[in-house]
């Protein structure tokens, strides 16, 4: 299967230790309802959406969101985050079909 | 006669062939989603029966005019410590109008410092847009806006 293009950004770049940053998740994903046709088949597009994303910081889940297919194609989901040591951030998203992928980033304090 | 009586004729067939595709059309204009829920049972569940509170503390952000209903940006900000006494335990949004009331449910903790959450939603129509927020004390507050949605974003 092919993998899906997805991104975490962490605002501002450059951060220190015990600094609350904003992070954003973007994923490239067609979210469809399952109410829509195709306009030139008139077949209803079956409803593909992603179920549940959840944020882990070295091993500690610190965000975890339910999600239905009211979201948009290619969903942004943004919170913050206290950075706490270097380590890693991973998101693991999951989908309606069983589709599970995750995406990892590493963090590095400054100061 | 012969004359007029065609012309009633073509009238009534004319009728038909008008109101025929707007019937259909009707039918099948409001699918259902799968997972189809009203915006009270939704409140209803999260809250288990409680009464949320309109509160200053909960900052909703959405455009009043949503030129594209398909991609509406929604900031939920909430004024609160975020200490482990005190957070946000939840954020919801929820939609009034759309099929499935629900768009998605936030669980913070206190690893997350600030509580505060940005998505992009879909709107099928102009409607209200409403933030539920549960804090750890198992408080409910609540704010909503409305949107006018130009252009539905749901097929």
């Amino acid at each position: 299967m092919k993998a899906r293009k997805s991104l975490i950004k962490i605002k501002p770049k450059k951060f220190k230790d015990g600094e609350i940053v904003k992070v954003s998740f973007m994923v490239m994903h067609p979210m469809s309802t399952g109410m829509t046709k195709n306009k030139k088949t008139k077949q209803i597009i079956p409803a593909k959406y992603i179920n549940s994303v959840k944020f882990n910081y070295n091993g500690k889940e610190i965000t975890n969101m339910t999600v239905w297919e009211t979201l948009s194609t290619n969903p942004v989901f943004t919170t913050y985050m206290k950075i706490n040591g270097k380590g890693k951030l991973t998101v693991t998203y999951t989908d309606n079909t069983g589709e599970v992928n995750e995406k990892t980033k590493k963090i590095k304090p400054k100061g | 006669m012969q004359r007029r009586d065609f012309f009633k004729k073509l009238g009534v067939v004319a009728a038909v062939a008008a109101t025929a595709p707007t019937i259909g059309f009707a039918a099948n204009a409001k699918p259902v989603s799968q997972n189809h829920i009203t915006i009270d049972a939704a409140i209803n569940a999260i809250t288990g029966g409680k009464k949320p509170q309109t509160s200053s503390k909960v900052t909703l952000k959405v455009p009043e005019i949503a030129e594209n209903g398909a991609v509406v940006p929604v900031t939920v900000s909430v004024d609160s410590p975020m200490i482990s006494s005190d957070y946000v335990k939840a954020i919801h949004i929820l939609t009034s109008k759309n099929s499935n009331a629900r768009a998605i449910d936030v669980n913070l903790t206190p690893a997350n410092g600030k509580a505060m959450f940005a998505t992009r939603i879909k709107l099928g129509g102009t409607q209200d847009v409403t933030a539920l927020v549960e804090l750890s004390n198992g408080d409910f507050l609540t704010a909503s806006q409305s949107v006018k949605v130009t252009i539905g974003g749901c097929g």
